[in-house]
């Protein structure tokens, strides 16, 4: 749909966009930003996990580790990577390296692109929802900048699990919901096949969720969606988190956490404002302001 | 010590127990905290919960008046605000609900979920009543005990349900620094955002008998992988197994458990400190 004014574009067009089968994945931003990537693997416990790209490389004359979760261009490519959808392995290969990029004082960036965590019977069994329940919480005690970007599907606790981060960011015709627009209707309706109405409702796309206040910018797309040109939309992709971490690089560390831990405490904005929510109890900015202390 | 704190109010109850077939009698399976005689153990609801977990007339319930919005002003198949009404008509206060007791004598937070209230959903409300208790109990280093019971993240909140996992966890990582004694007790059913946030974080995870704990759930699982679920996938057993919780404990036996050890936690260290 080139050419198509953007603000026409119906929910379900975006979904479709943020699906399409041509969208540069995690690898197409990764190694433009950084041509040195180096990708390491394993969770040093059982496995490797193939729908997370994991390792470190020089971007910006800084060595950065970077996190994507990776879609597959071929149906061999989808099946090796899983569609992106993590197992529990994945986390834990995201939190040892994040771990790791703690200790040397690496920034990190992670670009979220996964329908979803696998919802299978050996991902339960090793412990999908701890893992992903694990990760989140570590990501609070992660002692450097981590920027993240939705650059295609956030979907649900799967994407969550990578998005814990100093910054949030989404690619204009990405989406980022609390379950995927299929599973939503099946929970709501009985009925996957509603999906559209569903989407319609959830408030995914990156207008939304920019409005409610859960990202901190949306990066524009090349006209007609990033799909029709990887290199423009891996520039632009880059300026935008280039200009976050330079912001968050400065910042002390302590400082850096308590943000963190306060950027999510009061994401729900729009309802800590109401009345019968009270005073907050630690008011925003406390400990990292200091015209507030 | 008395399996319950206080005497449980009542809960609807099918006529005969769906495992082992026999006619119930509500008042004698209310005293013996709704298990049957073959063990099966009856869904309990929040006032239940309380009654059964808070040393009798202990309770102080906090952040009572935060209420849920609609926000994503979600109108079909049900509106939502029509969902909130409802389940305030009928004299419920959201999924989940906290505040201070005693346990056998020791001071604790208590949160205690309600799956009567749009299936125990993850939600704005819930997300913020159990991160202002985390925070407290961890301030005052006072033993947290979570009752669990969810379908999951409240869909008619949308994104904002998925970030109360964020803003949770960022509690739950608090109250682990501050070495606060916490206990998760997973009950019938645990699933989706509930598990993988806060529920299976706690230094002792404690499962019911036969209730059903995991991400996803069976029905979806079948649906995505055409897998052949073995019986008992999912069961507290199984993730007893699965190295996911610490123990299985009966609910007659659950009182006398969680006093032990708040017990064993809370004992001042000798030579250290």
């Amino acid at each position: 749909m080139p050419g198509r004014p953007r603000d026409t574009l119906s929910v379900w067009q975006v979904v479709e966009l943020a699906r399409h089968p041509d969208r540069p994945y995690a690898l197409d931003y990764i190694r433009r930003m950084a041509p040195d990537f180096v990708e390491l693997h394993g969770d040093r416990v059982s496995h490797d996990d193939p729908a997370l790209v994991a390792g470190l490389g020089t971007w910006r004359d800084m060595t950065v580790v970077f996190f994507g979760q990776q879609k597959g261009r071929n149906l061999a490519e989808r099946v090796s990577r899983n569609w992106a959808m993590m197992h529990p392995e994945g986390y834990r290969k995201a939190m040892r390296l994040a771990r790791q990029a703690a200790k040397f004082g690496f920034p990190i960036v992670s670009l979220v692109d996964t329908p979803g965590a696998f919802p299978g019977a050996g991902a339960e069994e090793r412990g999908i929802a701890l893992a992903i329940g694990q990760a989140i919480m570590g990501w609070f005690e992660i002692p450097v900048p981590v920027v993240a970007a939705v650059i295609g599907e956030g979907g649900s606790g799967g994407a969550l699990g990578m998005a814990v981060a100093d910054r949030v960011l989404m690619l204009e015709n990405s989406i980022y919901s609390v379950a995927s627009p299929e599973a939503a209707a099946s929970i709501v309706w009985r009925d996957n096949a509603r999906k559209v109405e569903a989407a319609a409702q959830l408030q995914i796309t990156s207008r939304d969720l920019l409005a409610m206040g859960v990202v901190e910018e949306v990066v524009p797309e090349p006209e007609g969606g990033a799909h029709l040109d990887h290199e423009a939309a891996a520039r632009a992709l880059e300026a935008v988190l280039w200009r976050h971490l330079e912001q968050l690089l400065p910042i002390p560390t302590a400082e850096l956490l308590q943000h963190r831990y306060e950027r999510f405490r009061y994401i729900d904005s729009l309802l800590q404002a109401a009345p019968d929510f009270g005073p907050k109890v630690e008011p925003r900015g406390a400990a990292g302001n200091p015209a507030e202390r | 010590m008395a399996a319950s704190g206080g005497r449980l109010p009542p809960i609807a109850l099918t006529t005969n127990c769906p495992s082992c077939g026999v006619g119930l009698v509500p008042e004698t399976l209310r005293d013996q905290c709704y298990v049957c005689d073959c063990g099966h153990h009856f869904r309990m609801h929040g006032d239940a919960w309380i009654a059964l977990l808070a040393d009798a007339g202990s309770w102080h319930e906090r952040w009572a008046d935060i209420r849920p919005h609609d926000l994503l002003e979600w109108k079909v198949p049900k509106a939502y605000q029509e969902t909130i009404d409802q389940a305030r008509a009928e004299g419920l206060n959201e999924a989940v609900r906290v505040g201070t007791a005693t346990l056998a004598g020791h001071p604790i937070w208590l949160a205690v979920f309600d799956f009567r209230f749009v299936g125990g959903s993850l939600s704005i409300v819930a997300g913020e009543r159990l991160t202002r208790s985390l925070e407290q109990a961890a301030a005052a280093r006072t033993p947290y005990v979570l009752l669990a019971a969810s379908g999951g993240a409240r869909m008619q909140e949308g994104i904002l349900a998925l970030m109360q996992m964020a803003k949770i966890n960022a509690a739950v990582g608090r109250l682990h620094q501050a070495a606060t004694p916490y206990f998760s007790i997973l009950t019938d059913p645990t699933y989706g955002g509930v598990p993988a946030s806060l529920a299976l974080l706690a230094d002792v995870n404690i499962a019911e008998p036969g209730a059903a704990i995991g991400f996803t759930g069976p029905r979806v699982i079948r649906q995505s992988t055409y897998a052949d679920l073995p019986s008992g996938f999912q069961s507290a057993e199984f993730q007893l197994r699965c190295g996911q919780v610490d123990m299985v404990v009966a609910r007659t036996e659950l009182r006398a458990r969680l006093a032990h050890l708040i017990e064993l936690y809370l004992r001042p260290l000798r030579g250290r400190r």
